[in-house]
């Protein structure tokens, strides 16, 4: 079993040691760590995982925004993950000779690993309709279901939300919707006589903008995380995790917008002019609703909400990876499970060795991927509470004891969060947690 | 007694701030008679903040718009006014709150100079950028 403890303090605390069930991790937080132990495993292990879940994420970006820009209102949008070549193909922002802030040093067209899974998935090469029908392709449905839940949660900080219910957003889908079914009367009649149910449709499309431009920009920042690795560029975990800290600044500003395309033109549902940004109307929201909340997913494990097993409050939603009991989560087409098969395609060789070495080998690789991704997001999460901190609170070294001591409020209040027992923070502090 | 902008551009250490501004396209809001109190942040706070943050913000009018009016306040609060709430709205819509008196701090930033007296309003020095949330 590997622990790791706080830096000795060269001189006298400023403030007293916080008496938290947690204090370590809040001592970790404020010498500028994460809630993950640094150990060159979870570096090597957060790494690899990092990269193999890009990969997938190169295909969910791209095909979260054709489907909310083209697919749109579809009624039968059967081949909605037949991604078109120009989406394929769109230069990510954050890729490529062509980006103005360029995060990784990579390509900015889709990843060659994850053409090359398009083309011959697990099985062998055959039409893209084959490998759809035998799902042996990447699992758009998990990007869906993290879509879902951001939707559905709703008020999680930002403007997004409100202005979905807002006159302007109405007007402007309502300009798009007419325009999209011009020519056939039983959709505009439907729409006539539902318009709120197709507005709610054009609503969860915009989640689908949203979600698209989110991950536009996690892709390329997990590819560099990786390429630095391999040059030897993090010392360690709070390297990766300021890596992270920095690239959430970077990029805070940016436009989060949804923009249909009808014909050759261009609908703006939700202009860049509204002022939403990457940080407030998709990152914060996004780790709220995905890593905290989620929902309770069919699977092999059942909850009776008449038991209380299910909060009534969904503030209180446990179900995010931050909370998974990753053991059960096994069963075919619910979301976790999706995911870990779409990483498990692309992991490095380092990784696929630390597994062959722990526990039951191959046979169980699946749970073990699946713990590694529970502490690789830990380190997002950590890189999240650390750039808030950064943002509304005071530098780590501060010297006004009141200053360090509302610092000490904010990591205590963030680590309340994982004082239910489903919280995985106590596990992932030992390497034993496989 | 000069505007809010000649204020602040004869001073020499808002360059990045009054850069901004002209990029969000508010200089001629900020020209009006407001009156408006201007929470300023000084270059080295923009310097401050992790590399690209201003820039991708800069290439984002809007964007940028959003973020230097959560450093303005609608009317003319000298300090000793401020103090007396707890937050104030800013024209973003965020509040910002005024979290001590002495030394004065509005948010995470602390107040070097209070009360610079403008044509359309007042503006208070800040150390940091602040940000809503």
């Amino acid at each position: 079993m590997t622990t790791t403890t706080a830096p000795e303090p060269t001189k006298a605390p400023l403030i007293p040691p916080s008496t938290h069930r947690y204090a370590d991790v809040i001592h970790r937080l404020e010498a500028g760590g994460s809630m993950l132990p640094d150990t060159p495993e979870n570096l090597k292990q957060i790494i690899g995982i990092y990269k193999a879940y890009a990969v997938p994420m190169d295909f969910y970006w791209r095909d979260l925004l054709y489907i909310a820009e083209q697919v749109f209102l579809n009624p039968l949008p059967a081949f909605k993950y037949f991604i078109s070549k120009e989406y394929l193909d769109r230069p990510n922002s954050y890729a490529g000779d062509q980006s103005q802030l360029r995060i990784w040093r990579g390509t900015e067209k889709a990843h060659p690993e994850l053409l090359e899974f398009m083309d011959r998935g697990e099985t062998r090469r055959m039409p893209k309709l084959l490998h759809h029908l035998w799902h042996d392709r990447v699992n758009m449905e998990f990007a869906e279901a993290c879509m879902q839940a951001m939707l559905w949660h709703q008020g999680m900080g930002g403007r997004f939300n409100d202005y979905l219910e807002s006159d302007a957003y109405k007007a402007n889908a309502d300009r798009a919707i007419k325009a999209y079914f011009k020519g056939n009367p039983l959709m505009l009649g439907l729409y006539k006589l539902f318009p709120e149910m197709v507005l709610e449709q054009v609503r969860q499309l915009s989640y689908y903008a949203n979600l698209g431009l989110f991950w536009e920009v996690m892709a390329p920042v997990f590819f560099e995380m990786s390429d630095i690795y391999d040059e030897g560029g993090f010392k360690g975990v709070p390297d990766a995790m300021d890596f992270l800290v920095n690239g959430i600044f970077a990029v805070a500003g940016r436009p989060i917008y949804h923009h249909v395309f009808i014909d050759g033109e261009c609908f703006e549902i939700i202009p860049k002019s509204e002022g939403f940004t990457w940080l407030y109307e998709a990152a914060l929201p996004y780790v709220e609703a995905v890593f905290y909340r989620t929902s309770p997913f069919r699977g092999t494990k059942s909850y009776n909400a008449q038991a209380g097993q299910v909060p009534a409050n969904q503030a209180d939603f446990h179900y995010g990876i931050l909370y998974a009991d990753v053991y059960p989560v096994g069963s075919a087409g619910i979301p976790p499970t999706l995911l870990m098969q779409d990483v498990l395609h692309f992991l490095p060789p380092y990784l696929k060795e630390i597994y062959k070495q722990h526990r039951r080998g191959e046979e169980d690789e699946l749970i073990q991927l699946g713990i590694t991704f529970q502490r690789s997001m830990y380190n997002v999460t950590s890189a999240v509470i650390q750039a808030l901190r950064c943002a509304l609170l005071y530098p780590l070294d501060d010297t006004d004891p009141k200053h360090l001591q509302a610092n000490r409020a904010f990591f205590e209040a963030q680590m309340d969060r994982f004082l239910r027992p489903e919280a995985r923070l106590p596990d992932i502090q030992t390497q034993d947690y496989r | 007694m000069a505007t809010i902008l000649e204020t602040a551009a004869s001073v020499g250490v808002f360059n990045t701030l009054l850069a901004a501004v002209d990029a969000a396209g508010l200089r001629e809001a900020l020209e009006s008679p407001g009156p408006f109190t201007v929470l300023a942040p000084v270059d080295d706070a923009f310097a401050a903040l992790p590399p690209g943050t201003v820039q991708t913000l800069v290439d984002n009018p809007p964007q940028l718009a959003r973020i230097l009016k959560y450093h303005v306040i609608a009317g003319r609060h000298l300090r000793n006014e401020l103090i007396t709430q707890e937050a104030w709205d800013s024209l973003e819509g965020a509040p910002i709150a005024i979290r001590s008196t002495d030394p004065f701090e509005v948010k995470n930033a602390t107040v070097v100079t209070a009360d610079v007296e403008c044509d359309n309003g007042v503006v208070h020095v800040i150390n940091r950028v602040i940000l809503p949330g």
